[in-house]
């Protein structure tokens, strides 16, 4: 017989939403995410940190989930796919992505979506190259990843066109 | 016949207002995957769900002396254990939907039975209250194995002497071999003026779709309905396989395929797992849940392509071809899989070459690793890079340009249809046309004479080509039952019209990224007149959709276009008739324009689409002799298989010092007839050609000859392409329609898979020709070119070839 699992409380800050749990010390931030909070848009593809399906926002920095502790997140910002749409309207980021066919089966794209989220938050507007270097860290197996560069590229440039305050209110977490 | 020249996606226009084929409209699918509310297998989560685990065989080739489970079963919340025992008691072996013609059934159960044959073969399976329960339970499990010899090399499988796998059934690793051919190939080849051949490897690769394996088995014995929700290409097909796996009648089994993330071959039918979670849910009375984890994707999903081809090609001194023999061993690994291995290569033997005497003979054989599944393709990849491998090699021969050469013994249009060596009726198309656009496209003429000289950074710049057809859909029931495979060449729907004035389409495809839900729509579209929002596709439940074939070897449209088309000409019909009632007119005067109903000669004369669907549903206001309802089905078997072919071409600059390479440019010329959605099309091509760059440059998976063990299973170690590893490519397209499908559509999905490697070889061979580097072996590694350079072997000989035996093969040839 093995021991009881160790617990480990946390209090965190999920799309905004303040949530308190008591988990498993083992338990990973993708499966706390799909389990406990029922957000299942992030995806698990590996477990091992290396394909990125799982990747989420946590305090404005790109994350992949199944290579953090869910204890880890205590005191912490978590923002998933699912805080980018708000009501029925796509985020323009989303939008981007649907204008320019970024997507076949949908698996990756959460954690592409993150990634790219991430990278807004850092400011400043990437090159195709280096879109192409930031989303390396997310696998892609449908599309062959140029629309998707296209999308976040596209995304970017109307940011410009956009007003500084509409472009960061379409991000998640901030004031939400 | 038309030939378009279309630009590629660059200068896509913007969305239209309404639904027609060739159009692009954003997709059906993309709200929901893009917020995180698609319905993957593992977002299902029922109500008081277990969870199941699965122990699995360490070694490549064991005996299985003895099982304990007793400590496994104490800990605190395990359910329920299962081992071979239980397995073979309650189930008949797992099933196979494309057999190799010839081959004895293998009794491939869920669990092993005496002998496990890989390393990754399921052995014992635990339900517990959390995944990680039953995982620390399968380390309480204590097997005893005894470790018997193995063979990983494919040939050496062959050998007088290796260990055999399945000594109960066969004699050798040989589970069978097939043969077709015409003419008479070896004379040809006594007469030629010219012969060249070579032995090409192939590596073992796989899908690897980002989603892995999944499946939710929950089972109401008093209803005696098990649902099953698994990430499948085939709900239908899981259906029947899952009937005879368990004993239960089909009506019993509901299969759901909501989203499926990615499956390009791999998800064809039913796996080991499926069977078990079917069996703990059955035994429990509760919900059980495996969902694959990646370590055991790369161990018992199925891998794909290893094979070993002596190809040879024979020319008389002008370069004509006059004859084409591949005589080639496939790996199929320890088991036959649902979809067993490759079965193309045959098919397309010739490529896009005219030649009347041709052989292929294919033996598939046992090796004590993962099984070899179905992987985009199909055996066309393979086959492709032998016979344009030989073919820049036959221009180097007879001092001819590999563009010429090619040209001049490709089939013209006027040629076409054309029956091939192997039996295979190419339908229509312009392959010439698009050798010359990729020729130009890639600056041929002007590198042609140039010096293969290195530039001022050293490297030598080298074009390559790569020609091909690629065979869409299937020729027809009758050559499937031929072959003994489990399933039709028919796609089928239903439509439905709704009292919102919208029509429903049920389909037994899932939704896996093809963009099913996008065409479909968009042709009921087309046809019915009905705006493209109005219409939405229910996808991948048996429950609710036709039976039907599914989602593979590129046949999706090409099928279902035509069961829409009739589906919804029928509905029109009939909606015209119920509407001519109501506007007191005559059908023949009416056209539906969007929502509503309208006469031709006045637009102001007209009743909603939603008032005459609400007449049919409820039967009130219905002419006298009509019955109610607004429903129709449809089942549609395409003519015959449809070509799509082209030509692909790279320009690589190659360092001669090191091996090093750079892909600069890689241009694909493509056919796919009639296009339904371009947008859609060209992220087929550039989807499916990533996958071909990976198999032909970074993906490899290599078990140790020693061990057995695979040794770089995993995300880690295995390298498909990142955003970063690809080179710019160009799309250009020609639009043959095909005359054997509706509306003239040619399948899409697998071309890309199929010219990268050759494309990119030839490429590295021309900038090296000076040095006579002649490769044969994929991935194409900066290491391979180097020792191609430096004349090292990698120890991999090319002792004896394989020659052909058709005289004595098992089965008399019955074909692929």
């Amino acid at each position: 017989m093995t021991a009881p699992e160790p617990l480990v409380e946390l209090t965190t800050t999920v799309n905004g939403e303040v949530v308190t749990a008591t988990v498993p010390a083992r338990l990973h931030v993708a499966d706390f995410l799909r389990q406990r909070l029922g957000l299942t848009g992030t995806h698990v593809g590996c477990e091992q940190g290396s394909c990125g399906m799982c990747t989420v926002v946590v305090d404005g920095e790109a994350v992949k989930s199944c290579l953090m502790l869910a204890c880890q997140l205590d005191g912490r910002n978590v923002q998933t796919v699912e805080s980018l749409a708000v009501d029925d309207e796509l985020n323009p980021l989303q939008q981007c992505f649907k204008e320019q066919h970024a997507l076949q089966c949908g698996f990756c794209t959460p954690g592409m979506l993150m990634t790219a989220t991430a990278l807004a938050h850092q400011g400043g507007h990437p090159s195709r190259e280096e879109i192409r270097e930031e989303i390396a860290g997310v696998l892609c197996r449908c599309t062959g990843y140029e629309n998707i560069v296209t999308a976040i590229e596209r995304y970017f440039a109307e940011s410009v066109e956009r007003p500084a305050d509409e472009a960061a209110a379409s991000l998640p977490g901030g004031a939400r | 016949m038309t030939t378009v020249e279309r630009p590629a996606a660059a200068d896509r226009s913007g969305p239209v207002t309404r639904g027609v084929i060739g159009s692009w409209q954003l997709r059906k699918e993309d709200d929901r995957l893009l917020r995180g509310d698609g319905r993957f297998t593992d977002d299902v989560e029922p109500a008081h769900v277990l969870h199941m685990a699965v122990g699995r065989c360490p070694y490549p080739h064991a005996r299985i002396v003895r099982i304990d489970t007793s400590a496994a079963e104490q800990l605190e919340g395990v359910k329920h254990v299962l081992t071979g025992a239980d397995v073979r008691a309650a189930t008949e072996p797992l099933g196979v939907l494309r057999p190799v013609p010839g081959a004895p059934r293998l009794p491939y159960y869920a669990l092993a039975q005496d002998v496990a044959t890989h390393e990754g073969q399921p052995v014992v399976s635990v339900v517990a209250t959390s995944r990680h329960v039953a995982e620390d339970a399968l380390e309480l499990v204590d097997v005893e194995y005894e470790p018997l010899p193995h063979v990983v090399d494919v040939l050496a499988a062959l050998e007088p002497g290796a260990p055999v796998l399945h000594p109960d059934v066969l004699d050798s690793n040989l589970l069978a071999a097939n043969s077709d051919g015409s003419g008479d190939p070896e004379a040809r080849i006594r007469e030629a003026d010219v012969v060249v051949e070579g032995r090409f490897r192939i590596n073992r690769v796989t899908a690897l779709p980002m989603e892995t394996r999944a499946v939710v088995a929950e089972w109401r014995p008093g209803a005696r309905e098990l649902t099953v929700h698994t990430s499948t290409q085939v709900p239908h097909l899981i259906r029947k396989q899952l009937a005879e796996s368990l004993r239960l009648q089909e009506s019993d089994i509901r299969a759901v395929a909501s989203d499926v993330g990615g499956g390009f071959g791999l998800k064809l039918g039913v796996f080991p797992e499926d069977v078990l979670a079917c069996l703990h849910a059955m035994a429990l009375r509760r919900p059980v849940k495996w969902t694959e984890d990646r370590a055991e994707h790369f161990r018992n999903s199925t891998h794909a392509r290893e094979s070993v081809h002596d190809y040879r090609i024979a020319a008389d001194a002008e370069g004509r071809i006059l004859a084409m023999t591949d005589v080639y061993a496939t790996d199929i690994g320890g088991w036959n899989s649902p979809f067993g291995s490759a079965q193309l290569s045959s098919v397309v033997l010739n490529g896009p070459y005219r030649v009347t005497d041709g052989y292929a003979e294919r033996r598939v054989t046992l090796t004590n690793k993962t099984p070899i599944g179905a992987y985009r393709g199909y055996g066309q990849p393979e086959v492709n890079f032998a016979y344009e491998r030989l073919m820049d090699t036959l221009a180097r021969r007879l001092d001819l340009d590999p563009v010429e050469l090619r040209a001049k013994n490709m089939l013209t249009p006027a040629e076409l249809p054309w029956k091939n060596p192997t039996g295979a009726v190419y339908d229509s198309g312009d392959y010439e046309k698009c050798l010359r656009m990729a020729a130009e496209a890639i600056g041929w003429d002007a590198h042609r004479g140039t010096p293969r000289t290195p530039r001022a950074d050293g490297r030598i710049r080298g074009i390559g080509f790569s020609s091909f057809v690629e065979r869409t859909g299937y020729a027809s029931a009758r050559f499937l039952a031929r072959r003994g495979s489990q399933f039709g060449a028919h796609e089928s729907v239903t439509l439905r019209a709704n009292r919102s004035g919208g029509i429903d389409v049920w389909t037994g495809v899932s939704t896996m990224g093809q963009s099913a839900e996008t065409a479909f729509a968009q042709v009921v579209s087309e046809v019915f007149g009905i705006g493209y929002d109005a219409v939405k596709v229910h996808a991948g439940d048996t429950s609710a959709s036709p039976l039907n074939t599914g989602a593979f070897a590129s046949r999706t449209m090409i099928a279902a276009s035509g069961a829409l088309k009739e589906a919804a000409e029928e509905l029109a019909a009939k909606t015209l008739r119920l509407a001519a009632w109501r506007l007191e007119s005559d059908p023949e005067l009416l056209e539906i324009a969007g929502p509503v109903v309208r006469r031709r000669d006045d637009a102001s004369v007209s009743v909603t689409l939603a008032e005459v669907f609400g007449t049919a549903i409820t039967g009130q206001g219905i002419p006298p002799g009509e019955e109610p309802g607004l429903e129709a089905t449809s089942h549609f078997e395409p003519a015959d298989a449809a070509y799509s072919f082209g030509t692909a071409a790279a320009l690589v600059a190659v360092d001669p010092g090191t091996g090093e390479f750079e892909i600069e440019r890689f241009v694909m010329v493509h056919d796919a007839g009639t296009v339904v959605n371009p947008t859609v099309v060209d992220g087929q091509v550039r989807g499916a050609l990533a996958q071909g760059f990976g198999a032909a440059l970074t993906e490899e998976l290599r078990y140790d000859a020693e061990t057995g063990q695979l040794v770089n299973g995993s995300m880690v170690d295995y390298f498909p392409p990142t955003a970063a590893d690809l080179p710019p490519i160009e799309l250009l397209h020609t639009e043959v329609p095909s005359p054997v499908t509706p509306f003239g559509i040619r399948g899409v999905g697998e071309v890309g898979t199929i010219p990268p490697g050759a494309a990119v070889a030839n490429a590295i061979c021309d900038a090296l020709a000076d040095f006579g580097v002649e490769l044969d072996t994929l991935p194409i590694t900066p290491e391979a070119v180097w020792r191609a350079l430096s004349g090292r072997s990698d120890g991999q000989g090319f002792d004896e070839e394989l020659t052909p035996t058709r005289e004595n093969l098992p089965d008399g040839g019955v074909g692929y």
